[in-house]
Order: structure tokens, then sequence, then C-alpha cells
């Protein structure tokens, strides 16, 4: 394939979309996780639910409510307008935002679980020792739950790339802009051109099966690494 | 002298703690309570860990929290330590980076001088443990880290929460020591919260007791237990801290001083000549008599005068002052006839040599 090979472009615009709805998708799981592990509320379930609804929802239905919102009948659609002067739906940034929306209890739920396992225990020790809220954070939270943040961040970037419905409602099949290997593929088989699907599923699977492979690696319990003891407690 | 001033009131659905205490904040200050009496409670609104409470915690001048005020110190702020029944350490590092974290982050510290790490760890027995995973430490061990680890944070206060419920005794023993040399040695006041008045009475100088979420006693350790003991609350029992004359080897004994008269006990060489022993003596052991029993096998005879009554049942609790020190001993209503005792009479007390019970 040459760079101007128009599925290059969508494997580029792909990684794209996909790298920085992790980026996106970790800054926002991450206070998100934390404030559902930590939050006592009988909202906390809504939120919940919330936050699980695309595990469940057909990704159309997300995709016809955003495209609704982005368009410039609506508010969210209107006051993107006036701030950067270009319609919202089908454009790049819709489905990044889509995506975001899309994979984020993929991002949120390993976080949260990991967030509920190491409790407060820990947290009140090293407050008592002198260590400010983001200090903890970063020397203990972080180093503890690792595991969680690099298996986070992999699903919520693994299942970007093979999402298509939302990308497909928001994205329309823009070259550069909004045409991703998802939709690539859908238009190859409608053409009836399986020899380029099979190179662009081929490789979707491969890719994947390699990344999930390596998140299931990672959280395989260790026998030498010490685990949160509750020995006394 | 430094003063821990608590005004505070805690209100949950089924607990409440309503306290309004000075205390003062020298050597160590034991709290005693059974579950559910608060002190748990108590030790987490003076840590900061429990921001429900309502009211005032001062330390002198500095303000930990002022509920009307709305003022709250996070407890990194507080400069309070807190060794915690389960040890807490983090498991992602190393038992020195353990230490080290704590000692990072320590606030400036005008007034001392600063602790040195090697010292503290070798006061706390810790030089050969440095480099392991705190996941290979025994249970006294990591009660050891996290002491160390309190110790070099350099607080003004360290708060022990039930620190050897978990030990064996082996380790409940070594890490008692080790407190008291750690207190002596850094003069770091300590509040000690145990639901064991026999590892309180071991280590305390004062003594709080709680009791359904207020404060029943406080005050000298000896002078807590006795009027623990005229309530009925605990075993009537003499608590003492005498000081050490002499070793008499040759009689098997070890001699105390009591202002003017001496108590003598079964050997004990390890305790030191001079210093203090903590002891206590059950009121069961002790008997009354009317005359100085000059020919009796019993050592110890003391001459005091009655100052307290109480019939509990057929038993007698008096209350005997010799020298100073009152002494609690039961009798039988039977023996308390016949020998026709009333308040303020001068009688003498006797115990075995034996009865004399060393704490540690």
């Amino acid at each position: 394939m040459s760079n101007s090979h128009p599925d290059m472009l969508a494997l580029i615009t792909t990684l794209k979309m996909a790298g920085l709805t992790t980026v996106i998708l970790m800054l926002i799981g991450t206070p998100l996780a934390w404030y559902l592990a930590k939050m006592q509320s009988r909202a906390k379930v809504f939120i919940e639910a919330l936050v699980a609804l695309p595990l469940v929802l057909p990704p159309t239905v997300l995709g016809f409510y955003l495209l609704l919102l982005f368009s410039p009948q609506y508010l969210p659609g209107q006051i993107w307008q006036q701030a950067t002067g270009q319609q919202l739906a089908f454009s790049f940034s819709a489905i990044v935002i889509g995506s975001v929306l899309y994979s984020l209890p993929f991002v949120v739920q390993p976080l949260q679980k990991a967030f509920e396992q190491l409790g407060d225990d820990l947290l009140e020790a090293a407050a008592m020792l002198g260590a400010s809220a983001i200090d903890r954070f970063f020397t203990i939270v972080l180093p503890i739950t690792k595991a969680s943040f690099i298996t986070a961040a992999s699903l919520g970037f693994a299942h970007t790339v093979g999402e298509f419905g939302v990308v497909l409602m928001i994205g329309g099949n823009i070259p550069g802009e909004t045409r991703v290997l998802s939709i690539a593929l859908f238009d190859h088989v409608e053409a009836f051109d399986y020899a380029q699907a099979h190179i662009i599923s081929i490789s979707l699977v491969i890719c994947s099966l390699i990344l999930l492979s390596l998140i299931y690696l990672l959280n395989r319990p260790k026998k030498s690494q010490p685990v949160l003891s509750k020995r006394f407690s | 002298m430094a003063d821990l001033r608590i005004k505070i009131n805690v209100d949950y659905d089924d607990f409440s703690l309503s306290i309004d205490q000075q205390i003062s904040l020298t050597g160590i200050t034991g709290i005693f309570g059974h579950s559910g009496s608060g002190k748990s409670t108590l030790l987490k609104v003076i840590a900061g860990l429990d921001k429900d409470a309502q009211g005032q915690l001062l330390i002198n001048d500095t303000i930990l929290f002022d509920s009307q005020a709305k003022t709250f110190l996070a407890p990194q702020q507080r400069n309070i330590g807190l060794v915690f029944q389960n040890s807490r350490l983090f498991p992602h590092l190393t038992v020195e980076e353990n230490l080290r974290y704590g000692q990072k982050r320590k606030k400036n510290n005008v007034t001392n001088k600063p602790l040195d790490f090697s010292e503290i760890v070798a006061l706390t027995q810790l030089e050969s443990l440095l480099v392991k995973s705190v996941a290979q430490l025994s249970g006294g061990e990591q009660q050891r880290v996290a002491l160390a680890r309190a110790l070099l944070a350099e607080p003004r206060l360290l708060l022990l929460d039930e620190p050897l419920s978990a030990l064996d005794d082996q380790n409940k023993i070594l890490m008692l020591t080790l407190l008291e040399k750690v207190q002596k040695q850094l003069n770091l006041p300590m509040l000690y919260v145990s639901h064991s008045l026999a590892e309180i009475q071991q280590l305390a100088n004062s003594l709080l007791v709680l009791s359904s979420g207020k404060v029943s006693h406080y005050g000298d350790i000896h002078q807590v237990i006795h009027q623990l003991t005229t309530d009925n609350e605990i075993l009537h029992q003499t608590s003492l801290s005498l000081t050490v004359k002499e070793h008499l080897p040759a009689y098997g004994l070890t001699s105390l001083v009591l202002a003017e008269q001496q108590i003598l006990m079964a050997l004990n060489d390890h305790l030191e000549i001079a210093k203090q022993a903590r002891c206590i003596i059950a009121a069961s052991d002790i008997s009354v008599t009317l005359h100085e029993p000059r020919e009796s096998s019993i050592v110890n005879h003391l001459q005091g005068i009655i100052t307290g009554f109480n019939r509990c049942n057929a038993q007698i609790l008096l209350t005997v002052n010799c020298s100073g020190q009152d002494f609690f001993v039961t009798i039988t209503a039977w023996s308390a006839n016949r020998l026709s005792l009333v308040l303020e009479q001068s009688i003498y007390i006797q115990f075995k040599a034996n009865a004399v019970r060393i704490l540690r």
C-alpha cells in the first residue's frame, strides 16, 4: 500500500482518532472513576448505569442522538460553531467526542474497580506521613494500580479502533477526516472488493488479538509481586 | 508543656461521642475503653481522618479544626503521626523506601534537631531488613517498620491505635519495650489506644477512660486505676510505681522503696537499681491485722489508715493509705466484723513477696 492509498489514510485517521480519544478518556475517566469509587450516595448507581449505557445500547442509538446534538439546530452544535467557526457534525472532532462517550465504560470500569480495591488504608497512612492528595495519587495510587491504568487505556484504544456505528452516524465518510478503517472495510464489502476487505479485517483481528493478549498478560496474578495483603484486618 | 484541648461531638446513627477534655501531652497517655466506647473515633478525629466531628480541637494555640469557624487542617498538615493496628506499609516500596516516605515529607521542625535515619533504624532494629520487600516481613517486623516510618516524619504527637493487637506475646513485649525506649529517647508525646488495660498499665503515665462516647476518668494512671477499682469496673488491685532499691539474691528477694517503708518482692534481677518498676498487687492477696505482725513469715507489712470502706456482697473492699499510697484490700464481711474495722482506724496490711507482680 502506498502512502496515498485511501486505506492508508483511513488507518492514519483511525490511529489519530483512537489516540486522541484515549488521552481524553484517561483525563476524564480517572477522576470520574475515583469519584465513583469513593461515592456513597444513592446517585452512584444511576451514574454507574449512565456510564455503562454504551455497553448495551446499539451504537447507532448513541450516534443518532449525538447527530442531533451536534447539528447547528441544537444548542451544543450552535455553541461549537460559534466558537470554532466550523460545523461539529461530520467532523473529526465529532467522531472523537462520540468515541469518548462510547468507550467511557471501558476506561472507567477497570479504574473504578482498582480504586475500590485499593481502599483508604494506604492513603490514610500516606496522609499521616505528610503526603498531599496529588502526592498520594502519584506515589501511592498510580504505582499500585498501574496495571489497571494500562488495561483501561488499552481497552479504550482498542474499542475505539473497533467502533463503527457511532462514527457512521455522526462522521459520515470523509477521507482524511472521518473515514476510519471500519468504515473503509464496509465500503469495500459494499463494492464486493473482498481482497481489500480481507487485508483490513485480518490486520484488525491480529492487532486486536496482540493487544488483548498483552492486557491479559499484564493482569495475570504474579506470585512474586506483593499483593495488597489485609492480613491484619 | 503541650496541651491537647478536645471539645468535640460526633453523631452517627448508632453511636455518639461527646468529649470536653484537656489532655496534657507528656509521656504516654493511655486511652482505654471497651469496643464501641469511641476510642478509635477519637483518635481519627485527632488525626483528621474523621471529618464529621463538630467542635474544636487545638494543640496549644494551633487550631486543628474548629467547625464553627469552618477551619479544618488536613491530616497531612497536622504533623501528627499515627501507627495503625494493621501496619499499612506501602506494598510497592521496600522497607527503606517506606521509611524514607515520611522522612521526605516531614514538616520543618525548627525547635528540634532532625532525626538521624540510621539512629531510628538502629533503635527499631531494622538494619537487616532495609532492602526487603514488605511482603517478606513478619507481623512484628511490619509493626516496627510502621513505627519507625511514623517517627521519621518527626510528628509533634504520635497516635497509636491498638498497635499490638495483631502481634503474638513475644512481639508484644518487644514492641512495648521499644515504645518506652522511643518515648524516653525522643521525648515524643504519645496517645496510646487500647482495649487492654494490662497493656496500657505497662506503658502509660496517664490514663483517659472512655465509656459510651464520654470521658469517665482522666488523670495519673495509678489514680485512675484506683478509681476504676473502687467503681468496681476492673478487678480489684493496687497499681504502683516503686523505686528499685537493691537485689538480695541470698534471700531470693528484691527490695523496693515506698516512702520510708520497704516492700519485698520475689527476686527479679532484670530490674535496674534506682529505676521505677511498675507492679500490681491483687486486693485479695492482701490481709489486715490490728497489730504489727512481728512474728510472721509474711515479709511485707505496712502501717496504714483505713480511708475507704465499701461493701460488695459478702466482701468488703478496704482502701488503706500507707505512706501516701492507697492500697486496695478485700476481706470477708466476717473478718471486718471480728476486727471491728472502722474508717480512719490505724491498722497493718500484710502480703507475701509473691503477691507483688511486676508488669514488665
